[in-house]
Parts: C-alpha cells; sequence; structure tokens
C-alpha cells in the first residue's frame, strides 16, 4: 500500500442550524485499503459520508479525495464509484438504461453486460427499475458504483435488503476490486461483515470518531467471553458469574480457561450445556462505546 | 447532458401523465385558440392570439412539466444518483429540461406556423423569434425557482398554478387592453412586455427600436427567477 492517503479528513464538523451532527472528525484512508466507518444510529456517519462524496459541504475543516476537493467532480468522480444508502434511480428507465446513464456520465468506461453480470443483474437488463424488488434495486446501485472498476469504491450499507447469496456475490465482487487495487470505504449495520472484511474500523458516535484500529486493536481491550449452563445438581464452577440463569466467564485468557472450565467439566463428570466461546466482537465493543 | 437529456425523453414518452400534460393539453388548447382565431383576434388582434398560444404552450407544456419532473427526479434520489457522477450542476438541470423545452419551442412554432398559415403571417419574424426565445427563458428560470419550492410532483399541481395562470392572465390583459393605460405596471408583470412584443411582431407597425427594449423586463425575470433558483433550487428532499 502507499503511505499517500486517498481519503484524507481533518477537523470534519457538519452541523444543521444548532444541532452538531460531525465534531472535528479526523481518518485518513490508505491506498487498497478496506475501511469501515461505524457507528450507532445517529453517530453522524451519513453526515461525514455525504460530505466525503461531496454532496454536502463541510461546516468547517476539511476532505480531501485523491488531493482534489469532494466537490470538484470531474476530478474526483471518475476515479470514485457511489453507492448510495437509498436507490435513486428512475422508475421509467430500464435497468440497461440505468446502468448506461450513470456509467456514461461516471467519467469511466466499461462494458454494461459485464457490470450487470456482476451485480446479478443479466436477467433483468430490459426490466423498468419499478418492477425490481428492494434487494435487486441495492445491486443495481452497485453495479452503477463499481461500473468501470474505480479506484475508490464508496459503500453505503451496500448489503442492507439482500438475501445471503446476493451479499455473497456482492462481498466477492468487493474482493476482485480490492485484488485490482481498489480502495473500499463501507458504512454498515452488519458488524460481523466489517468484523470479517475490514483491514481498519472507525467507530463514531455522538459525532466523533471514539475509536479506530484493526479490529483486533478494536477488541483486545475488552474480554472473550465463555458462556454455558450446568445440569441440576452440578457443583459450582471456577470463577464464573452467573447471568441470565446460565453461567459466564470474561476472560483476558481465552484458551487457557476454556481449558480449565473443560477440564474441570471432565473431572466432575458435569456436561456443559448450549457452551459457546470465542473472542470479543465488535458487539461487544459498540454496546461498551454505548455504555461509556 | 445529452445522455440525461436522451433519459429524459426516454421517460417522458413513457410516462403517460407527463405525455397528456406536458403534450397532448397545451396542443389542444392552442389549437382551439388557433381554429377560433377570429373569435379571439376580435377580443385583442392576431398578436394576441399568438401570445396566448405561445403563454399557453410554455405555461402548461414547458414551466408545469419541468417543474413537475424536477420535483420528480428529486423525490425518488435520482437528482441525488446524477450528482454522485461527474456530471456538473449545469449539465445535469440542462438535461433535465432541454426535452421539454425542445418540445415546446416546437409546439408554439408549429401552432403559430399554422396560425400565420390560416390567418396573416407575422410582420416581423426575427423579433418573433426573439420574444418566444426571451419568454422560453423566462419561464426555464421561473420553473427551476419553482421546483424549489414544490417538494413532490403532486405538489406542483398547486405550486405551478399562481405563475402558469398568470402570466397566461397577463398576456390576455395586455393583448386585450394593450399598454396605453398602466403601461409600466403590464410591462414589468412576467409575460407583459412580451406579449406586447409578439403583438409588435406580428401586427407590425410599431418602430423597431420602440419594441426591441420591451426585451428587457422579459430577461429581468430571468435573472430575478435565477436568483431566487440559486437560493431555492435543493437537489435532495428535505429531511
Amino acid at each position: 500500500m502507499s503511505d499517500t492517503p486517498v481519503i484524507e479528513v481533518d477537523g470534519l464538523t457538519v452541523t444543521y442550524g444548532a444541532f452538531v451532527a460531525v465534531r472535528d472528525l479526523s481518518f485518513g484512508v490508505q491506498r487498497g485499503e478496506l475501511y469501515a466507518l461505524l457507528g450507532t444510529n445517529g453517530a453522524g456517519k451519513t453526515s461525514t459520508l455525504e460530505v466525503v462524496e461531496g454532496h454536502r459541504r463541510a461546516t468547517s475543516g476539511t476532505v480531501r479525495i485523491f488531493g482534489a476537493s469532494p466537490q470538484d467532480r470531474r476530478a474526483v468522480r471518475p476515479r470514485t464509484g457511489i453507492m448510495l444508502q437509498e436507490s435513486g434511480f428512475s422508475p421509467d428507465l430500464t435497468v440497461r438504461e440505468s446502468v448506461g446513464l450513470i456509467g456514461s456520465l461516471s467519467g469511466r468506461r466499461d462494458d454494461i453486460d459485464r457490470v450487470l453480470a456482476i451485480a446479478g443483474l443479466s436477467r433483468k437488463v430490459d426490466t423498468l427499475v419499478s418492477q425490481l424488488s428492494g434487494g435487486e434495486k441495492r445491486r443495481l446501485d452497485f453495479a452503477t458504483a463499481v461500473y468501470g472498476g474505480p479506484e475508490l469504491v464508496i459503500l453505503d450499507e451496500p448489503t442492507t435488503g439482500l438475501d445471503i447469496q446476493s451479499r455473497d456475490a456482492l462481498w466477492a465482487a468487493v474482493g476482485r476490486l480490492r485484488d485490482e487495487g481498489s480502495t473500499v470505504v463501507l458504512t454498515t449495520h452488519y458488524l460481523e461483515e466489517a468484523q470479517q472484511r475490514a483491514d481498519r474500523i472507525g467507530l463514531m458516535h455522538q459525532g466523533t470518531l471514539r475509536r479506530e484500529g484493526t479490529v483486533a486493536e478494536l477488541t483486545q481491550t475488552l474480554p472473550s467471553v465463555i458462556s454455558f449452563g450446568l445440569p441440576p445438581g452440578a457443583p459450582e464452577p471456577p470463577t464464573v458469574g452467573a447471568l441470565n440463569g446460565g453461567f459466564r466467564i470474561e476472560t483476558f485468557h481465552l484458551q487457557d480457561d476454556l481449558h480449565r472450565l473443560l477440564v474441570w467439566a471432565r473431572d466432575h463428570g458435569v456436561e456443559l450445556q448450549q457452551l459457546e466461546a470465542g473472542p470479543t466482537r465488535l458487539d461487544d465493543v459498540f454496546r461498551a462505546l454505548d455504555a461509556a | 447532458m445529452l445522455a440525461i437529456a436522451r433519459s429524459e425523453v426516454t421517460q417522458i414518452v413513457r410516462n403517460r401523465l407527463v405525455l397528456v400534460t406536458g403534450l397532448v393539453i397545451p396542443v389542444a388548447v392552442s389549437g382551439y385558440v388557433v381554429h377560433q382565431h377570429e373569435v379571439f383576434s376580435g377580443l385583442g388582434s392576431l398578436g394576441y392570439v399568438a401570445a396566448i398560444v405561445m403563454f399557453t404552450v410554455l405555461a402548461f407544456g414547458l414551466y408545469t412539466t419541468a417543474v413537475t419532473t424536477m420535483a420528480s427526479r428529486r423525490q425518488n434520489l435520482f437528482l441525488k444518483r446524477l450528482r454522485s457522477t461527474a456530471a456538473s450542476d449545469a449539465s445535469i438541470l440542462v438535461g433535465l429540461v432541454a426535452p421539454a423545452t425542445v418540445i415546446a419551442l416546437v409546439q408554439a412554432v408549429a401552432i403559430m406556423v399554422v396560425l400565420g398559415a390560416v390567418a396573416t403571417e407575422p410582420a416581423r419574424v426575427p423579433l418573433l423569434a426573439l420574444a418566444v426565445l426571451a419568454s422560453t427563458a423566462m419561464m426555464v428560470a421561473l420553473a427551476l425557482a419553482t421546483a424549489g419550492l414544490t417538494s413532490s410532483p403532486e405538489h406542483a399541481q398547486v405550486t405551478t398554478l399562481p405563475v402558469s395562470l398568470s402570466v397566461v392572465a397577463v398576456a390576455s390583459w395586455v393583448g386585450i387592453s394593450g399598454t396605453e393605460q398602466l403601461g409600466l405596471l403590464k410591462r414589468l408583470l412576467p409575460g407583459g412586455s412580451a406579449t406586447e412584443l409578439v403583438v409588435d411582431a406580428w401586427n407590425g407597425g410599431v418602430p423597431l427600436a420602440d419594441s426591441l427594449p420591451l426585451l428587457a423586463p422579459t430577461l429581468g425575470w430571468v435573472v430575478v427567477a435565477a436568483a431566487l433558483a440559486s437560493r431555492l433550487f435543493r437537489w435532495e428532499p428535505r429531511r
């Protein structure tokens, strides 16, 4: 990866009247990186993304895309594909016409049929947008974003409303784009998608960036969890706290404590019920943020 | 810009409501006026009939259609989608209104040609062309300003009434009563000076030096409406 950031956000503040949606936000996205911007509802990520996309002006602070202002469409847009959170296609145009129109205005070149195949819309080329399902409209949105293989792809909640197969296909396409060197910025409510795919994650809460780093960096501050239940009459297990009628161990030494628990269960002839053990998840980091 | 204009033509053809309001109604009303030109010219003059035809087409075929189109494209986030591309704001707006503008111009010219054929030809065609173009520019600018106040295509049925009815009413007022009395007021109202210009161009008999200054109020409305549009026009629905 090059050291030159594709996106540079420095001291960004966005206000709506007296309401401060984003406050003094700074972060950068490196070339080839998949950066996930996550946050609770109203955290300010949509306002941030709209400034990055050039749809909204910053109240203060600076945002640079490829070193240029996001408002400089001629410089930025031919290198940037944007998948909006909501569809925004004319209901009276067909799928092919929609991709053809947006593609021709993107400043990039591509084969419409190739793009529609990537998005899984090959059978819908002559269907009017008004006749597409919600998931198909999201795929159409994705098709226009990846048209021409842009250097930067901004995906605003790309998998909302998609079935499992469509999600897998979308992530496979994103993977191919990354293999070709594209940088990806993602927002999503599906935290496991960010956990699995993001190189780095920025966590927003109440308009500010509260945490930033790799998944490992974000989760290492919180303990892993082992949870299980016990049959009636079983002896008290070691070092556990009761929770919701079951048992829960919070630990920074998952492997050691899980091993100790399993040895204890074997030695006492106890069958652990509904045993679950795993590393800290982003969900937990989120809950900790919200509770802080 | 051309790609957007092409897609607009496709959408107009596929949308019966726009097709009816944008094409059929202005042509039907104007055709009736042309057919009854002797009755209408009895009220004013043949130039008055031409002005009424022009503003009927521009008000209902261009202005109303343009406002409805932009409100619709904003409501379904199509404008935001277009702004996500490399296209400039100006090229997006021109692409959106160009088809309705061209269709309205073709309609107005065709009906005037028919009027000239069934009655008397205009005395000064270049002056008439100037009047039509200036009036078209005024109605496009007013459409952009009105679109800023219009939240949906349904809302456009209400927000377009004041301007569309006003310009036709002003054209009738000026065309029938002339500008001997309340001349300044009549010329400053939207469509007033343009109507006088059309009457002068069609009927003749007025020196060119006296007619050309009548372009100024219409172009003034273009500037005023464009300034209003720059403040009022929104690319996304209010949240």
